[in-house]
């Protein structure tokens, strides 16, 4: 989620759902919050039953979620930037914005260059990235946070830009903005959303008016924003929104991103992703030969992450244990690289020109619930062998069987256990570690991930050979038990390794070297110290080893505190060489002794010495000693002692700017963290998200390094310069502020500028992928496709379940009376909808809760469909996938399934 | 002395999420009720009977651009959770032949399934076509009140999986309470359309599962003036009473007079 | 704002789940009992013993088949005797129920036991049980919560009463028995027949006909002396006398408007 995660340092919702009951207004937009998260939507109930909060929903259709809110606005699918940028003009422009807010905490007041030139100057392109960045920013070559994004802006800027705080320097971030979203006017909404001019300025003022020390305003989104050639940007402008308003890090405000899967957060921050490693470290790519120059590329001089080398040392040793070394560059070799596009989309098309063997699909159905699900089962056709592991036998496990002759493809079905029958995390959607515990034996072979995976390393371990190629396999860590999830999150939370210590095998006394765990001594001066003591270097020997000869040399690990130990133990050894078995044993003694394997406290512990191994280090903290996801004795405000919200148990983020910059609450109504100033510390309903005894008055020098470079009222710690960003300067594909496109297909001009769609987004067009023209005639209508509370994405999990299937037994169309009488349908019947990649039957569904909309003086009319339908299951429907185009979004490469054209009739 | 307990469902808190009618069929193993597409509104399991204890019903007004459904004037598309009424005179239960369906200590009414014999009196007794006879059972099936979790303790099934509290379980007269005020809140607020449903000047003497809705309760299928079948007691057996001294008399008069004759006129025709 | 005043005109009754056997049932038991009645009747003003007889082996016959059929009709026939576990006055059927039992046992008491008195005296119980087997039905139907029944509470138990009383008389002169007590009996029956059709409104067709051959048919064939034709429209209108009014009662119930606001619509 880089929308958020350059914006304010990092890609999770701000805050948590239990928190939306401390708002006073609370906008829902790209989400049916009701709908599609039901039960973390009673807070939202909660803050209009108790605060007497408005309830805002900004949605095409009127659902589940409008039936709950206190206004309802329905807009063009599509249109979320024109809104969005007006909600912005609107508070510049009446001076809605927090202003003693937004000057300290924001870089509203930060100059820009001279050479940068606006959309507004160039018909909706912005001048090159390079332009992006502060003025007087020496910093070379910013990176772009892609799908890293997903977690930190992690983009690297000047710390102490030069900052105008009248914000009147005409080119200062504010005034920039002014002029970028000048034309962002409520009559363009009226003209292009479709939303009455007076309904919108109504709204606005009802929703800024949530703003101020006394008020917070909440926004929740989901992928009704996120599912948009423009999804990222979108989510911008709302966090832009919010630190106008200064509803950031506030209690009952925030952004509430309202993710998807059950675990979907868990698997971002430890990826399933192609260009991210656990934490949001980068993924190496090909030029990145050596751990240096990986870390010198991404570690910021300011800021959290100029802890970078400590967190990638850290997940090197968890991966390789004692096979990574100072001298191997801790195995960073090891690690795979990235050599182009090997994004979902960008595999799938290869899949569909015949470039892949083979594919494992664990827990996804392919073949309803992605874009272009016709190419896609297309593209299965053209393996040699699938895998899928599921708890039933998908349409994508059983994708052949509409042309079995065709198809030769030899599939292979696993199945899975589901969550109640092993043990393990979520992470859920505000960043809250749950443990779950098994409460069921999986039926018949089903056997649980951890168990398949665990089962699958140590088979291709066995096949490991000598062979360089090998050698990453042949290092990793594997000593797993079956099934221990317990044993896994232990490993993700980390612990200490002591630096090993080489006795040459040469008999004689030779006193091992100890280095005390606090000294931060960089893997460079270590090696000189070495080859200064004539040390002879472990990893000639270890390669050595791997050929087979000679004998291994005992590797021994040393902690502070435990020389006495550590000589006894070297003693023993000295006199069981030869004795290999005498020697391990010693040498675990040793280990132990040394408090070898001891979990950490938290990621504050972490090195860049290899002391320290950490599968995942924003969860490091979640298992010091004992298991704090499984918690259950919840206390406070924010149910702290239930779970675990990573980092360090904030709940909300940010939340040193629900402090005024002298540390003290904007008001007693909305204290969250304050500055204690007897105890030196912060103090408050939740864990502060800032260095706990940095005073409010703390000021950096220049000399300053990481954290310690952040001033005492920089509440964005992930940022260079601490601010929260109104302006990207870096780390963005498409620009440094949003800008409306229209989607990748739509009948509408772009009101705004020459550009019609977003200029960085790929369309992937082709034969098979084939896109409508902007207009098309053909194609005259809206459509857009979402969710119900009935059934679960694909319907793996819904339509086979007869308590869930009766409740929605069949696919149906939302459209509105207007647009049946034109296509001369009546309710129940039967219709035909078609773009330019398929065509599907469902059932009209006729209501006034789909209406159609006035926009650019005409009539359009927006088309509703859910998608959970496919061929199997108890109940059965035309997969509405094969109507969407694959498509990707620049920075996080996501398909436009919110908005696209279709053609609707009735199905004789 | 138990204490008697009840459901107050509140419309205006419902989201329609279906979790309560889930919830119900997963606790007490009822099976699907069919798969067909009714075309109204999100609604496709039509009504209470005896594979769906728990209904939520989806009434649908008119959409104003500007109006959310919680816009006092205007009631766009209101969802609301239905059960067996559990009634203070129950139809159900008083005509039961078998002594099946008795009142439990917690008020409730409920249907010993070792009992019933699938007579179907009580479906054509029940004025509010809650309870009904499962073809491919025999037997009359309908809301327990979750008696079994009631005796452990427990909330029903439907109760405690609503998530957003518009099923309130409790002491029924607590209930009652909590809904008086809940009306005045939102009628202060203008809300002036939302009323309570609970038949207590009928017949039906009250419910133990009561409604907040908003607008004309007939359009969630609350009859106005519901009445048990009882009523008809009296006056039915009088009628019989009557017509069966009327037969006998007409019997035995007819025989006194005429009863002999006839050997005597053997009228061929 | 629209108020529709029904749910998607869904019913808000549940139709009555039973099959034929219980129309059957009604018209046999109605016509066992009212057979009773005449019997005793019979016995008492000294009527020829035949007659007497035949009636009391209508009665009993008539009671043999009740019993299945009811207990066909359950969901779960096996368990028929729990309707003997308790007797519940408010409920007909309970009523009802355990009337067909005593009735049952006396009427075969009125045909098997050994001597004459104790016949008689079991005879007297069958009709006086009898009595009631002619016109619980009607309160069975009446007291329920389908409008088109309860609407009629007072007046279906005089109806199936006179209807039961017709099919008696009728099953009679068809066993030949040309007795003039039967006959005004006959006249008697049609006539109130006649009326009650002459004054029910709203009615189905199939009550129409139903109508017609329980009065007008049969009270013509009476003038005219056409016993046996009038005998024969009588039974046929007889049962389906019972058909149509629980068709009826099906067809009440489906539509939400009366249940819902108490009025057609
Ligand atoms: N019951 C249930 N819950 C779920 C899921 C499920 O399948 N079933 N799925 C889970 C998953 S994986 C996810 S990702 C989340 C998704 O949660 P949501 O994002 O809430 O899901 P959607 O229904 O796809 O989209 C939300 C709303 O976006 C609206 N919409 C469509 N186009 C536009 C547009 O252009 N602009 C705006 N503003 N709104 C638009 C739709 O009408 C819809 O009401 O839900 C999760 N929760
Ligand atoms: N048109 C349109 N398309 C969309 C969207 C949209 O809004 N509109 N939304 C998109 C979004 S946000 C998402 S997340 C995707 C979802 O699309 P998919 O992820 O492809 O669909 P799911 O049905 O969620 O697939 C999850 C599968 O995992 C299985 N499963 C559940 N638990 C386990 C387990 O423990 N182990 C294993 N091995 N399997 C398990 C389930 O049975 C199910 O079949 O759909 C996307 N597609
Ligand atoms: S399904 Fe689970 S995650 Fe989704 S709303 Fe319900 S409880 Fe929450
Ligand atoms: S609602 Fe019907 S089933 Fe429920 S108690 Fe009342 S009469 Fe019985
Ligand atoms: S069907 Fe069962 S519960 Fe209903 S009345 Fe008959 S015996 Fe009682
Ligand atoms: S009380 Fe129990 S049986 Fe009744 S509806 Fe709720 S869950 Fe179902
Ligand atoms: S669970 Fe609660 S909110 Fe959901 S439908 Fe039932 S009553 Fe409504
Ligand atoms: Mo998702």
């Amino acid at each position: 989620m880089p929308g958020l995660g350059t914006t304010l340092g990092r890609g999770g919702a701000t805050t948590a759902q239990q928190d939306l009951a401390n708002a006073d207004a609370i906008l829902i937009m790209g989400s049916s919050m009701a709908e599609n998260h039901p039960v973390g939507f009673q807070w939202v109930i909660e803050a209009r039953e108790k605060n007497g909060a408005k309830i805002i929903h900004v949605d095409p259709r009127f659902t589940r979620t409008s039936a709950m809110s206190d206004y309802w606005l329905p807009l063009r699918a599509g249109s979320d930037l024109i809104f969005l940028g007006a909600m912005i003009r609107y508070v510049l422009e009446e001076e809605r914005y927090f202003r003693e807010y937004v000057v300290p905490y924001t870089n509203a007041s930060v100059i820009l260059r001279e050479d940068f030139v606006d959309t507004e100057d160039l018909g909706g392109i912005f001048s090159p990235a390079e332009t992006w960045k502060y003025a007087g920013d020496d910093e070379s070559g910013a990176f772009d946070s892609g799908h890293r994004g997903e977690g930190q802006g992690t983009a690297r800027t000047t710390a102490y830009p030069e900052r105008d705080n009248t914000l009147q320097h005409p080119r200062c971030v504010f005034q920039v903005m002014r002029r970028h979203f000048a034309r962002y006017t409520p009559e363009l909404v009226e003209q292009s959303c479709g939303i009455p001019r007076e309904k919108f300025l109504e709204i606005a003022n009802v929703f800024t008016s949530a703003s101020g020390p006394e008020k917070t305003g909440a926004i929740c989104y989901a992928v009704g924003w996120t599912q948009h050639s423009t999804g990222v940007q979108t989510i911008r402008a709302a966090a832009i929104l919010q630190l106008l308003l200064g509803n950031i890090g506030r209690p009952g405000g925030g952004i509430m991103a309202l993710r998807g899967h059950a675990s979907i957060q868990g698997s971002t921050d430890i990826p399933t992703l192609y260009d991210v490693l656990p934490g949001y470290l980068p993924m190496p790519t090909s030029n990145e030969r050596d751990l240096a120059s990986y870390i010198d590329k991404h570690r910021a001089q300011k800021g959290w992450w100029y802890n970078l080398d400590k967190y990638i040392v850290s997940l090197l040793k968890a991966y390789y244990g004692d096979a990574a070394t100072r001298e191997n560059d801790f195995g960073f070799e090891w690690l795979p690289r990235l050599t182009g596009d090997h994004s979902y989309f960008g595999y799938w098309l290869d899949m569909a020109d015949g470039k892949l063997d083979g594919l494992v699909v664990m827990g996804q159905n392919p073949a309803v619930g992605s874009p272009n699900a016709k190419l896609e089962r297309a593209a299965l056709g053209k393996l040699k062998w699938l895998v899928v592991r599921d708890l039933v036998e998908t349409e994508t496990a059983l994708f052949w069987e509409d042309a079995p002759d065709e198809i030769d493809t030899e599939v292979f079905f696993f199945p899975a256990a589901s969550h109640v029958e092993k043990d393990g995390t979520f992470t859920n959607t505000q960043r809250l570690l749950q443990w779950r515990e098994k409460a069921v034996n999986p039926p018949g072979e089903a056997r649980s991930e951890l168990q398949f995976m665990v089962a699958l390393g140590r088979r291709l371990k066995a096949m490991a050979t000598d062979a360089p190629r090998d050698a990453a396999l042949r290092a990793l860590t594997w000593e797993y038990a079956d099934e221990d999830a317990e044993e896994v999150l232990k490993e993700i939370h980390g612990w200490r390794v002591s630096p090993p210590v080489i006795l040459s095998e040469a008999k004689g006394p030779l006193p091992p070297r100890v280095i005390p765990r606090d000294s931060a001594e960089s893997p460079a001066d270590e090696q000189s110290r070495r080859a200064s003591a004539g040390d002879p270097s472990p990893s000639s020997r270890l390669r050595m080893t791997e050929e087979g000869a000679p004998p291994p040399p005992v590797i021994l690990s040393v902690s502070e505190g435990s020389q006495n130990a550590t000589a006894v133990a070297a003693e023993t050894l000295h006199s069981a060489q030869g004795d290999g078995d005498a020697t391990a044993v010693a040498a675990e003694t040793l280990r132990s002794a040394q408090g070898d394997g001891a979990p950490l406290r938290h990621f504050g512990d972490l090195k860049n010495d290899g002391t320290t191994a950490c599968g995942c280090w924003i969860y490091s903290g979640v298992f010091d000693g004992e298991n704090k996801a499984n918690a259950r004795a919840p206390h406070g405000r924010y149910a702290h002692g239930w779970g675990y919200a990573w980092p360090l148990d904030r709940r909300i983020l940010y939340n040193r700017a629900s402090a005024r910059p002298d540390g003290q609450p904007w008001s007693e109504r909305k204290a969250l963290v304050w500055w204690d100033e007897a105890k030196r510390e912060w103090v408050g309903h939740d864990v502060a998200d800032f260095t706990r005894g940095k005073a409010p008055d703390y000021k950096p020098t220049s000399d300053h390094g990481g954290d310690e470079a952040i001033a005492g009222d920089a509440p964005f710690i992930m940022h260079p310069d601490g601010l929260g960003w109104l302006w990207v300067p870096s780390g963005l594909k498409d620009g440094p502020l949003p800008a409306h496109y229209e989607p990748l297909e739509s009948n509408i001009r772009n009101p705004l500028y020459a550009q019609q769609s977003n200029p960085a987004a790929n369309r992937m067009e082709r034969p098979d992928n084939p896109y409508a023209s902007s207009p098309d005639a053909r194609f005259p209508y809206v459509l857009t496709t979402y969710r119900l509370t009935e059934h679960h994405t694909a319907g793996g999990m819904s339509r086979t379940l007869s308590h869930l299937a009766e409740l929605q037994p069949e696919l149906f169309a939302e459209i509105s009376p207007e647009l049946a009488s034109e296509a001369g349908v009546s309710n129940g019947e039967m219709v035909r909808i078609t773009t330019a990649r398929g065509s599907i039957r469902a059932r009209a569904l006729v209501t006034t809760r789909m209406p159609s909309l006035d926009v650019d003086g005409e009539r359009i009319h927006q088309v509703g469909l859910p998608y959970h339908w496919g061929g199997r299951g108890l109940v059965t429907g035309d997969v509405v996938n094969d109507l969407l185009a694959i498509s990707e979004e620049p920075n996080v490469k996501i398909f436009e399934s919110k908005g696209l054209t279709c053609n609707l009739t009735r199905d004789m | 002395m138990n204490r008697i307990t009840g459901f107050f469902t509140d419309a205006t808190l419902c989201i329609g999420c279906k979790a309560c009618e889930v919830a119900c069929k997963e606790w007490n193993e009822v099976p699907a009720d069919g798969y067909e597409f009714s075309g109204n509104s999100y609604d496709n399991t039509g009504a209470l009977g005896h594979s769906t204890w728990r209904h939520v019903k989806f009434v649908e007004g008119e959409t104003s651009i500007g109006a959310g459904g919680m816009m006092p004037e205007l009631m766009s598309w209101a969802f609301s959770s239905d059960v067996c009424k559990h009634c203070e005179n129950a139809g159900c239960l008083e005509s039961c032949p078998t002594g099946s369906i008795i009142r439990t200590e917690f008020g409730g009414v409920y249907i010993q399934p070792d009992i019933c014999n699938g007579c179907g009196y009580c479906v054509v007794n029940c004025p509010f076509g809650v309870v009904d006879r499962r073809p491919t059972d025999g037997r009359a099936f309908k809301c327990t009140f979750c008696y079994d979790r009631q005796k452990e303790g427990d909330t029903p099934a439907c109760a405690k999986a609503c998530p957003t509290g518009s099923i309130l379980f409790g002491d029924l007269e607590q209930l009652e309470k909590v809904a008086d005020a809940r009306i005045e809140k939102l009628h202060a607020a203008g809300m002036t359309d939302a009323n309570i449903w609970n038949p207590k000047e009928t017949s039906v003497g009250g419910t133990h599962a009561f409604f907040l809705v908003r607008g004309d309760a007939a359009q969630y299928n609350l009859p106005a003036k519901p009445e048990v079948p009882l009523t008809a007691l009296k006056p039915a057996w009088n009628a019989a009473a009557a017509a069966a001294g009327v037969i006998f008399g007409a019997a035995v008069l007819g025989f006194a007079f005429a009863g002999r004759s006839g050997r005597k006129w053997k009228i061929e025709n | 704002m629209t108020t529709p005043a029904t749910y998607y005109n869904q019913p808000l009754l549940k139709p009555p789940v039973w099959t034929w056997e219980v129309p059957v049932y009604f018209f046999v038991g109605g016509a066992a009992g009212a057979a009773s009645v005449l019997g005793v009747a019979a016995q008492f003003s000294g009527a020829d013993e035949e007659l007497v007889r035949d009636a009391r082996w209508i009665a009993l016959i008539g009671a043999a088949v009740s019993g299945p059929l009811l207990i066909s009709d359950l969901g779960r026939p096996e368990r028929f005797l729990n309707m003997l576990r308790v007797f519940k006055p408010q409920s007909p059927m309970s009523v009802g129920v355990w009337t067909l039992a005593v009735f049952g046992g006396a009427t075969a008491g009125a045909v098997l036991l050994p001597y004459k008195p104790l016949r008689s005296i079991s005879a007297v119980a069958a009709g006086a049980t009898g009595l009631v087997m002619a016109t619980y039905t009607g309160v069975l139907l009446g007291v329920t919560a389908i409008p088109l029944w309860k609407e009629h509470a007072h007046f279906l138990p005089v109806h199936f009463g006179a209807s039961a009383l017709g099919s008696a008389v009728s099953l009679l002169e068809l066993r030949g028995h040309r007795n003039g007590a039967l006959r005004s009996l006959g006249f008697a029956a049609a006539t109130f027949e006649s009326a009650a059709d002459f004054a029910l409104e709203q009615k189905t067709p199939m009550l129409k006909i139903a109508g017609a051959l329980s009065g007008p048919v049969p009270f013509l064939f009476r003038l005219f002396g056409k016993r046996k034709a009038a005998a024969a429209a009588t039974l046929l209108g007889s049962l389906l006398t019972r058909i149509a009014w629980i068709e009826a009662g099906k067809a009440s119930a489906a539509d939400p408007h009366v249940a819902l606001h108490g009025s057609g619509a």
